[in-house]
């Protein structure tokens, strides 16, 4: 690239050299000495003048250019105007590229600074987000303690003594609600943490197929109990690096979403896995009734339930699948369902089997002693 | 079974001291425990059960760190800074969001155990009987 500056001066340095040239050329040619001599001294002052010029002008036009390109630069680094109205110039062109430089800067600056706040305010929101999380967690389980104490009292005959059946029963219906109030209070708060990123993944190394008979063994008794198959599917053992525990809380879900769907008697659920690749697949599927088009893609949203009337047989706060597809997806995998009206359906998702997790921050323990 | 049923009858007339600003639960606890036939002793607060554990020996100490002003962890705090947290065996228990470092952490610093609330009271049970033949 070319200096403005430099330029200048080669062209005038050969335009004056020309002209002093023409000068001599003139002097030694002419047959009238005194002409020649005027000629000479013209040229000599004509050329001067040009040189002079030259450098009055590459000085007044480069100098302010060079100001403004400084401060640009430093613009682009501080995002800030720096030395405003500092630049003086005569040249029009000039004048005008360095204030719309310095009107657009401002614009720029003023779009930061509301950017900035809205940052500030999301920040802020996420902060109350957290709080709130922090609030719903103690006072919500606070008032179970007492509860979740007396119940367990009332059905130990040793403790408090012997109830009737009627009563018996009523007790036994206030345990399951308040345990299933505390698992509900439990997932509100693990959805709240996959929206902020703060839930953990604590990885190691896991074999599928002791993955899959663990379930197996979990589900075996409401199988048999409701007289219907389940089974593992799978040809060789894969190793795989995950959060053991994330992994199979989300095969359990989706294991006993299946087998609350599949009919008593003729019901078949297969629980599976496929390799491919760098990826690991799993899936879950059984007989039931399907999950019509409609229904699918709302299926992994937050508090959906595909049968809302109030007949409907199956509980559930509708977080089960939100959660899933949070733990999923925040082991860098995927999460989808097929289904067949009336012939099957089959969730299925994919996680790499050397998980590189999203989401880091250190997770709040949801681990409740009275699940151990 | 035989270690269990020993266990069981160390456990009789053990001293447990609850600090936790929540009546309900104290109640609920004391009703338990006692029934259990153990004697409880409650502070509502926790500079009322740091005078309590500096006054009188209590076989475990039940803590709860979430209180108005001087919680569960000033508790801890004051007992570090005069050598006194190892001499008690304390169970920390909570409702709030706390995380599992945060648990470990206090562990290391002295505290026995902790529980996580709603508590189920055989868990609690049997960590009591662990904690004091610890």
């Amino acid at each position: 690239m070319l200096p403005i500056k430099q330029t200048l001066f080669i062209v005038s340095g050969v335009s004056s050299f020309i002209i002093f040239y023409m000068g001599i050329v003139n002097f030694l040619t002419s047959v009238d000495e005194s002409t020649g001599m005027i000629m000479l001294v013209f040229s000599v002052l004509v050329a001067t003048g040009t040189l002079l010029g030259t450098v009055h002008i590459s000085t007044s036009i480069t100098k302010p250019i060079q100001k403004l390109a400084e401060n640009m630069a430093n613009f682009s680094k501080t995002n800030k105007i720096s030395n405003k109205n500092q630049i003086k110039t005569n040249v029009k062109e000039i004048f005008e590229l360095n204030k719309n430089f310095e009107d657009m800067g401002e614009k720029v600056e003023r779009i930061i600074e509301v950017q900035n706040e809205y940052v500030e305010k999301l920040k802020d929101m996420d902060r109350k987000k957290v709080e709130f999380s922090s609030m719903v967690s103690h006072e919500l389980k606070t008032p179970l303690v007492p509860i979740l104490g007396y119940v367990q009292m009332l059905q130990k005959e040793e403790l408090l003594g012997k109830l009737n059946t009627g009563q018996k029963d009523a007790v036994d219906e206030i345990y399951t609600s308040t345990i299933k109030l505390e698992k509900l209070i439990g997932d509100i708060l693990t959805t709240q943490k996959l929206d902020l990123g703060k839930l953990v993944f604590n990885e190691d190394y896991i074999n599928v197929s002791e993955l899959l008979y663990g379930l197996i063994k979990e589900f075996e008794p409401i199988a048999i109990e409701k007289k219907i198959d389940i089974t593992a599917n799978f040809n060789e053992d894969i190793q795989i690096f995950t959060d053991k525990d994330r992994i199979n809380q989300v095969f359990s879900n989706l294991t006993k979403n299946a087998i609350d769907y599949v009919a008593p008697n003729s019901g078949c659920v297969t629980i599976g896995v496929k390799d491919s690749f760098n990826d690991i697949e799993f899936f879950v599927e059984d007989n039931g009734i399907g999950i019509s088009d409609e229904h699918q893609k709302d299926l992994f949203k937050k508090f959906y339930q595909v049968d809302t009337s109030s007949k409907r047989k199956k509980g559930g706060s509708g977080l089960g699948l939100a959660i899933c597809k949070g733990i999923i997806e925040g082991l860098g995998g995927k999460i989808w369902v097929e289904s067949e009206n009336n012939v099957k359906t089959t969730f299925f998702f994919k996680i790499p089997k050397k998980s590189n997790t999203k989401l880091g921050i250190k997770e709040s323990t949801e681990k409740q002693e009275i699940n151990n | 079974m035989s270690k269990t049923d020993k266990s069981k009858e160390k456990i009789k007339n053990l001293k447990i001291l609850i600090i936790d600003d929540n009546e309900q639960i104290t109640k609920m606890l004391t009703t338990f425990l006692e029934l259990k036939e153990q004697e409880c002793t409650i502070a509502n607060d926790g500079k009322e059960g740091l005078n309590i554990i500096k006054e009188n020996r209590h076989d475990v100490i039940l803590l709860d760190l979430a209180m108005p002003e001087f919680n569960g962890y000033s508790v801890i705090e004051d007992l570090e800074k005069n050598n006194l947290l190892k001499d008690h065996k304390i169970i920390v228990f909570t409702a709030s969001t706390i995380t599992q470092d945060e648990l470990d952490q206090l562990v290391t610093r002295g505290v026995t155990s902790y529980i996580l609330k709603p508590i189920d009271i055989d868990v609690l049970h049997s960590k009591l009987i662990d904690t004091a033949n610890l």
